[in-house]
């Protein structure tokens, strides 16, 4: 039993006992609920009144039980004719369209349109007080919820193949109506109907309350509190019992109401916050000293990092170099771990996935070796943005939408140096002219959707290097732009680099095109680990591992005789081969590949290759 | 922007128009003689005589076509007619009645943004643990708890037993403004329990929507501290939704503060609409129905407005 459905047995139990115990009120052995005893009136608890006496020196516990079997009838009653009329009005509007859905589920809609206590005093006080009048209120109230939830039930149900197959073989609407759709709007039905009998229950007693509802001497729970009302001072208790017997039905209802939505529909339920808004949590990692790095390490050096959900492995044991002034492109298909060994050096992994091995050792401005993949959330906080730097791929999605562009570039200086007024402004358009933004005066007053798509990944970069960062990770910056656009924002990057010696950048990226263009080093990963590494010009020039030799076959302008594509799909991280992770799509792959995962192997200095058969690949 | 506000208003008079109009012929569909409702006394069967003359003096022979233009036309005039009760115009009465209906409103929406915005984002922040769920819980409770056992118990609490506030009434504010503040407490705070479980269930999910953007990615990745990113990037893009289901809120309450004026004797514009149509008061029920409405209507239009000041990408101009 899931979660959420557990979760339904608490509310689920207490609305049974209250709709058993209302139900059984003739058989239980009560007091007479109308035996009136002046003698006794405002009499507290005792042996044969447990709840006291009111001011007739009626039972309150008597009344209390018969009061809730007249509240829920007349909400649970209204819900049900409500639900009858609303689903057939919905039903047909839904399943016919046009004029049906016009004098069906339109025509009720007008009843939304008016405050719902409103439209209920009307009815009540044209066809005065009563239970009848209230059931009558309450139904044509609520008929609109049904036909709308209804309404568009049916029409999700009615694009679904097996009742078109239904509609073509001939069926009978009315059939298809009953047997097909029925069954299928059933659940959201239920979840409107606790909802309702809730909010009926509100609108019962309040018009009861106003003495425009259920006629005394019939005990409910809005009349009840209305005459505690007058006898505040002298038995307050008689206002207590009525009014938490009312909140703790309605409350239950709408538990059940809540309960039921998630255990039906478990997407509606949000994803539960974010890690990094607590720092005390376990996800908070120890602070790690930091130690002068040596003298000539190189700006990152990751080494053995493995990255996971809870026990499932995305990215193993990957070890990435990058020195000052370096440009390393992480390449692979989608799902081979590139961006999130890009995330995870700025901290920013999606709260499910975590670091389970290995360093990421970054030698800072001030010449200090600080491990990435173990610094707290404060500790890396300090980085980014000021040392380490990350450039996203969706500029339209990274940038707010509600901020100004200027806004956003100006936060990313003053999140580390006390900049302000007019030298920050001056430094604001000093970036975007510095990243091709024409007439940045004017632009840093535009908002993100003003610009283009271009322009707002260049602003994007204007963000990310906003304070010079000694590391810019660039996670696949290209990919959601046009092929004219994308050479522009490669040419921008080849700029800053020669602007900013010293900078490295991991460029992330599926594209070799892009890498051929860009980078010095070229690191290839596949199914979540590193299968080759080195120069570009080397690896373009003679790949040492059949997958890399395949992805230069399979681009256009590779410079390959032909087109290949590779056969196959990436593994599921479920279900990872026991050897070569690649073997099962490889043309080269004998016995040994798929028993042992092979080591890393040097062809030659500053290469790597993880395959047995490196030396026969090219 | 000007023009947006110009086409929306223009739509806007038209629903008013439309619901004027379905409530005018509903009242006089409805069985239930204003003249001999007015001229009976309890049981008494009143004289059929004076009722004759009494329908003719209120012009209810006239044909319902002619009731209906020569009343239309009296409301374009900014004539909402006199009342049958005692020919008091009707637009004295809203005009007196209505700025209290609406500070109890407004009153309660500051009480419950003010508190429930920062509590929903606290919920939002702790989502899942202790804190979040006392909040949420606390938050289904006052929604399940109808406004008149809230409003019942807090004057048991505070009027009877502390004696901290008076229970009910009402003193105009020029007469003593600390008086009319005190009366006001109460029937605001009552109103504003259960729109604050509204907006701070708002709140919460918006909030919870909003962390997952990639901007806030892109704000964390700046370096920038936890309460800037709150503030700057989530809260203000998570207020949008909020002000939108509030703005909705008001509306609703505009014709639903019967009961908190009720339990309060509070002398707002629910109260008289109660009593219009109780006794068949078809101008004072017109007159009413129509100003709840225009104001609907209007809290709607301003709802859009303001959004679109918030949020940029709303363009209001074509």
């Amino acid at each position: 039993m899931s979660r959420s459905v557990r979760k339904l047995i608490l509310p689920g139990t207490i609305a049974a006992l209250i709709v058993a115990t209302v139900l059984l009120a003739p058989v239980l052995p009560l007091q007479d609920v109308r035996g009136m005893d002046i003698p006794n009136r405002f009499a507290g608890p005792s042996a044969g009144h447990w709840l006291g006496q009111d001011d007739f020196g009626r039972d309150v516990l008597s009344r209390l039980i018969w009061g809730g079997r007249a509240s829920l009838f007349i909400a649970v009653g209204s819900a049900i004719f409500a639900a009858i009329i609303g689903t057939a009005l919905g039903l047909l509007g839904g399943y016919f369209r046009g004029a049906v859905e016009l004098v069906t589920v339109r025509a009720a809609e007008i009843i939304l349109c008016l405050p719902p206590l409103l439209l209920a005093l009307l009815v009540v006080t044209i066809l005065g007080a009563g239970t009848w009048p209230l059931v009558l209120a309450l139904t044509i109230l609520y008929t609109p919820n049904y036909a709308r939830v209804v309404y568009a039930a049916t029409q999700q149900v009615r694009g679904l193949d097996f009742v078109t197959a239904q509609r073509a073989m001939g069926t009978h609407p009315m059939t298809i109506l009953v047997r097909t759709i029925l069954p299928n709007v059933l659940p959201p039905l239920l979840v409107q109907m606790s909802l309702v009998v809730a909010s009926a229950m509100v609108i019962e007693s309040g018009l009861s309350f106003l003495g425009l509802g259920v006629v005394p001497p019939t005990p409910s729970w809005g009349l009840m509190i209305r005459s505690a009302r007058g006898a505040m001072e002298v038995a307050p208790l008689l206002l207590v019992w009525p009014s938490l017997a009312l909140a703790g039905t309605i409350l239950t209802f709408n538990l059940l109401c809540d309960r039921l939505q998630s255990a039906l529909d478990p997407r509606a339920v949000t994803a539960g916050g974010a890690l990094w808004l607590r720092p005390r949590s376990a996800a908070a990692k120890k602070r790690i000293t930091s130690l002068e790095a040596e003298a000539d390490a190189p700006l990152l050096e990751i080494r053995d990092m493995s990255i996971a959900v809870r026990d499932m492995e995305l990215v193993r044991r990957v070890s990435l170099t990058v020195r000052p002034g370096e440009t390393v492109a992480l390449v692979g298909e989608s799902g081979s771990g590139k961006t999130l060994t890009g995330l995870a050096m700025t901290g920013l992994l999606p709260d499910t996935l975590r670091v389970t091995g290995g360093t990421a050792l970054y030698t800072t401005r001030a010449g200090k070796a600080v491990d990435l993949a173990k610094l707290d959330e404060e500790g890396i906080r300090t980085l980014r943005g000021e040392e380490v730097s990350m450039v996203f791929q969706d500029a339209a999605a990274a940038l707010n939408p509600v901020l100004r562009i200027g806004e956003q570039v100006a936060e990313a200086i003053r999140a580390h140096h006390e900049v302000e007024g007019e030298a920050l402004q001056t430094r604001v358009v000093e970036l975007l002219r510095q990243v091709g933004i024409p007439d940045p005066e004017q632009r840093a007053r535009a908002y993100p959707h003003e610009l283009s798509g271009g322009q707002r990944q260049r602003a994007m970069i204007a963000v990310a290097v906003a304070n010079n960062p000694r590391l810019l990770i660039a996670d696949e910056p290209t990919t959601a732009l046009d092929p004219t656009i994308q050479a522009q924002i490669l040419q921008l990057f080849a700029q800053l680099k020669c602007d900013t010696p010293g900078m490295g950048m991991i460029f992330v990226t599926h594209d070799l095109a892009v890498v051929a263009e860009i980078a010095d080093r070229v690191t290839v990963m596949y199914a979540g680990e590193v299968v080759e590494e080195g120069p570009v010009a080397e690896v373009f020039e003679r790949p040492r591992h059949p997958y890399t030799a395949a992805l230069i076959a399979s681009v256009p302008e590779g410079g390959a005789a032909r087109l290949t594509a590779i056969p196959g799909s990436v593994p599921s991280p479920r279900q990872m081969p026991r050897g070569c992770r690649f073997a099962p799509r490889c043309g080269f792959a004998t016995e040994r590949c798929s028993a042992h995962p092979p080591p890393a192997e040097h062809p030659a200095p500053g290469r790597v290759t993880r395959c047995f058969h490196w030396e026969t690949v090219t | 922007m000007l023009r947006y506000i110009a086409a929306r208003s223009l739509v806007a008079l038209f629903l008013v128009w439309i619901v004027v109009s379905v409530v005018f012929l509903l009242l006089h569909l409805i069985p239930g003689d204003p003249a001999e409702l007015l001229l009976s006394q309890s049981n008494v069967a009143a004289d059929p005589q004076a009722v004759a003359a009494l329908r003719e003096q209120m012009g209810l022979n006239a044909p319902l076509w002619q009731q209906y233009i020569d009343h239309m036309t009296g409301v374009l005039t900014g004539d909402l007619g006199g009342s049958f009760r005692d020919g008091a115009p009707v637009i004295e009465q809203i005009a007196l009645r209505l700025p209290r209906t609406l500070e109890v409103i407004l009153a309660a929406s500051l009480i419950a943004t003010g508190i429930g915005v920062p509590l929903g984002t606290y919920a939002a922040i702790r989502a899942d643990g202790k804190a979040d769920a006392v909040i949420s819980f606390f938050a289904s409770a006052s929604l399940s708890t109808p406004v008149f056992v809230v409003g019942s118990v807090v004057i048991l609490i505070f009027a009877q037993k502390l004696q901290w506030l008076p229970a009910g009434g009402f003193t105009p504010f020029s007469d003593d403004p600390l008086e009319h503040l005190q009366l006001l407490l109460l029937p605001a705070c009552t109103v504003a329990l259960s729109l604050l479980a509204v907006i701070t269930r708002m709140s919460r999910a918006s909030v919870l929507e909003v962390l997952q953007r990639d901007y806030v990615r892109t704000a964390r990745a700046k370096g920038l501290k936890r309460n800037p990113i709150l503030r700057r990037h989530v809260v203000r893009n998570a207020l949008i939704p909020v002000l939108t289901v509030l703005g909705l809120e008001m509306g609703t309450l505009i014709g639903g503060t019967v009961l908190v004026e009720f339990v309060f004797n509070w002398p707002g514009l629910s109260g008289y609409l109660v009593a219009a149509v109780d006794a068949r008061d078809y101008p004072e029920v017109v007159g009413i129905v129509m100003t709840i409405s225009v104001l609907f209507v209007f809290l709607n239009l301003v709802v859009d407005v303001v959004n679109a000041l918030l949020d940029p990408r709303i363009s209001l101009v074509r």
